[in-house]
């Protein structure tokens, strides 16, 4: 795995992208936060709460879902929860932003960046698909089918991996 | 070898527990992710209650029942950050010791469960005669704030201890 990922970095430096980061690094914002010491934790932590926002939206979703919190209907649930998970992705995004114009070289020549945007692209599909399909099941049903119910399960593991490799970007093999 | 411990925290830090967590590739990060899909739970189940305490609607469902919903999630993943932060801790226990942002987290948590428990021995015991009113108590409000504050403030520390462990000793 270690040589797989190592392999993997050393192709994403002989990309464009090593002189797109190194591009980056130069500009007034990169150079901003670089020198503010706080700035970066401080993106983090919007980051972290932006993910604490979005997972909880998941989970209290998919415990909906699978009948273990049960005071509120289907269609009332989904709601509220996609619309906060949507919501939690826009800061994601924005708050991800300036983490890689502040580390544009730990983030873009990073094995986990990539496989971690991948699973991104792929989240957002499945969860736009997914929550589509659970809204046009509550409006004549309070349960949803099995197709559904193993999406919803799919999706809390898949954010897992993708915080996962968000974690691992400070530990790429290099 | 390390030297022979001269306290409770070189005790911990140079126990077997403490060196396997330390001087294993993978242990510190995979420990580290898990405590990071605990916290994340903990710290959105707790603030979509919060939120709710201090005003913030957009459900039809009580207060109470959202708690009952959401408690059961805060609490297993209160668990699971405790278990995996108290062996993060273990491996450096030392370090950690004497980081100030460590200790202000552990003070930060302290306060919000002591929040918790005021809040739940007083006010919320008379929930389901104040929950169908438009406005929630003022006590019930500030509950709400406090708890947010403080666990945006143990998120920060959190976050800081990673950028200042090793600087201090």
């Amino acid at each position: 795995m270690d040589e797989l990922l190592f392999n993997l970095t050393e192709w994403l430096r002989s990309t464009p992208l090593t002189e797109l980061a190194l591009w980056i690094s130069d500009t007034s914002l990169s150079g901003w936060i670089v020198t503010h010491f706080w700035a970066i934790p401080i993106i983090q932590v919007v980051h972290i709460l932006a993910i604490s926002a979005s997972f909880a939206a998941v989970l209290m979703l998919n415990a909906r879902i699978y009948g273990v919190a049960g005071h509120a209907t289907l269609g009332e649930t989904s709601r509220r929860y996609t619309k906060i998970l949507w919501g939690s992705l826009v800061v994601l995004v924005i708050s991800g932003f300036f983490m890689i114009m502040g580390e544009p070289v730990r983030e873009l020549v990073n094995p986990y960046f990539w496989i971690k945007m991948v699973l991104v692209a792929l989240g957002i599909v499945v969860t736009a698909l997914f929550s589509r399909s659970v809204s046009r099941q509550a409006a004549t049903s309070d349960t949803v089918g099995g197709g559904a119910k193993a999406t919803a399960a799919f999706l809390i593991i898949l954010w897992c991996v993708i915080m996962w490799c968000g974690r691992w970007i400070a530990y790429a093999p290099v | 070898m390390n030297p022979e411990p001269t306290n409770i925290w070189q005790r911990l830090e140079y126990s077997n527990l403490g060196t396997t967590v330390a001087e294993s590739t993978w242990m510190f990060p995979t420990i580290e992710t898990i405590h990071v899909f605990a916290l994340v739970t903990v710290i959105g189940t707790i603030a979509l209650v919060d939120l709710r305490l201090v005003g913030v609607k957009g459900h039809a469902l009580r207060v109470s029942q959202l708690a009952k919903d959401t408690l059961p999630w805060t609490w297993g993943a209160f668990v699971l950050a405790a278990i995996t932060g108290t062996l993060l801790f273990v491996s450096k226990a030392t370090s950690y010791t004497i980081n100030p942002w460590f200790l202000g987290k552990m003070v930060l948590l302290a306060m919000a469960g002591l929040n918790m428990v005021y809040f739940h021995l007083t006010t919320w015991r008379a929930v389901d005669h104040w929950e169908l009113d438009p406005s929630f108590p003022p006590a019930a409000k500030l509950a709400g704030w406090l708890s947010l504050v403080f666990w945006l403030g143990v998120v920060f520390c959190g976050r800081a201890i990673g950028f200042t462990l090793g600087i201090y000793y």
